[in-house]
């Protein structure tokens, strides 16, 4: 026998619910996040909030730049939920919730988002050795400058797998379930 | 390449699952929930977009009552003038 199947239950390790992967797989409400177009403006979108939060640093202002870098780092967070919902949670949901074509999906969107996360690894750190205390620019960035680099870090490896998918995936067709 | 996921590039997997399915008056949300699978994978199988592994393949020709060498082929398919002489 099965054991009861609690709806609320949280993957920790995927960080997401039952509930909201099986909602969002069943999901036939339209939305522009359904077009392949759109879901890509998302991804450039999300990219360039990353990338401006990795230079908010050099915002030498310490007013400006803190309240830039915390309106940055909120859209982030935003833009992360929202592309994970612009993929139907694919790139996030545990096996048990997905069939073989969506793991399938999955798995090469995270293979490509690992490699890109390799490169983009290498450009942190060499950004890390150009503003760090030794650095030649180390004069033109606040204090504190490793925060938002390391918000921008996290949220490239949180993302990139579903930002990955968003770019990949086909536009969905209308009515398919019938 | 996610949008062509076949287990083979070199060798497509033909099948005839939208004409049997509709033979028997199932949506493919109807059959996607008698496999076990997401509508939109049994639309992906329709347009041949991706390949299923051996096991979905059992399932669905178990569902269509069909063998799964009537339903899969690494051939095309003959079209209904083919097969009338």
């Amino acid at each position: 026998m099965n054991p009861p199947r609690k709806p609320r239950r949280f993957f920790w390790l995927e960080g997401v619910t039952r509930h909201e992967v099986e909602r969002s797989l069943h999901d036939t409400s339209p939305t522009r996040l359904r077009q392949q177009g759109p879901r890509r403006v998302l991804v450039l979108l999300a990219a360039l909030v990353m990338a401006a939060l990795a230079l908010s640093i050099f915002i030498t202002h310490n007013k400006v730049g803190t309240y830039t870098e915390f309106g940055l780092m909120f859209t982030s967070l935003l833009l992360y939920f929202r592309l994970r919902k612009a993929v139907r949670h694919v790139s996030d949901a545990p096996n048990e919730l997905l069939d073989e074509r969506q793991i399938a999906m999955r798995d090469a969107g995270h293979t490509v988002a690992y490699r890109l996360l390799s490169v983009l690894c290498v450009v942190y750190v060499l950004l890390i050795l150009l503003v760090g205390p030794e650095g030649r620019l180390h004069p033109h960035v606040r204090d504190g400058f490793w925060v938002p680099m390391a918000w921008s870090y996290m949220m490239c490896c949180a993302s990139l797998p579903a930002m990955v998918l968003a770019w990949r995936m086909p536009s969905e067709l209308q009515d398919e379930q019938d | 390449m996610l949008h062509r996921m076949s287990r083979s590039e070199e060798v497509p997997v033909y099948n005839r699952i939208a004409q049997a399915r509709a033979a028997r008056g199932l949506s493919r949300q109807g059959l996607a929930e008698a496999v076990g699978v997401h509508y939109q994978t049994i639309g992906y199988l329709e347009r041949g977009e991706y390949s299923p592994s051996l096991s979905l393949a059992l399932r669905i020709a178990r569902v269509l009552g069909q063998d799964v060498q009537a339903l899969f082929s690494v051939e095309p398919f003959a079209t209904p003038d083919q097969e009338t002489p």
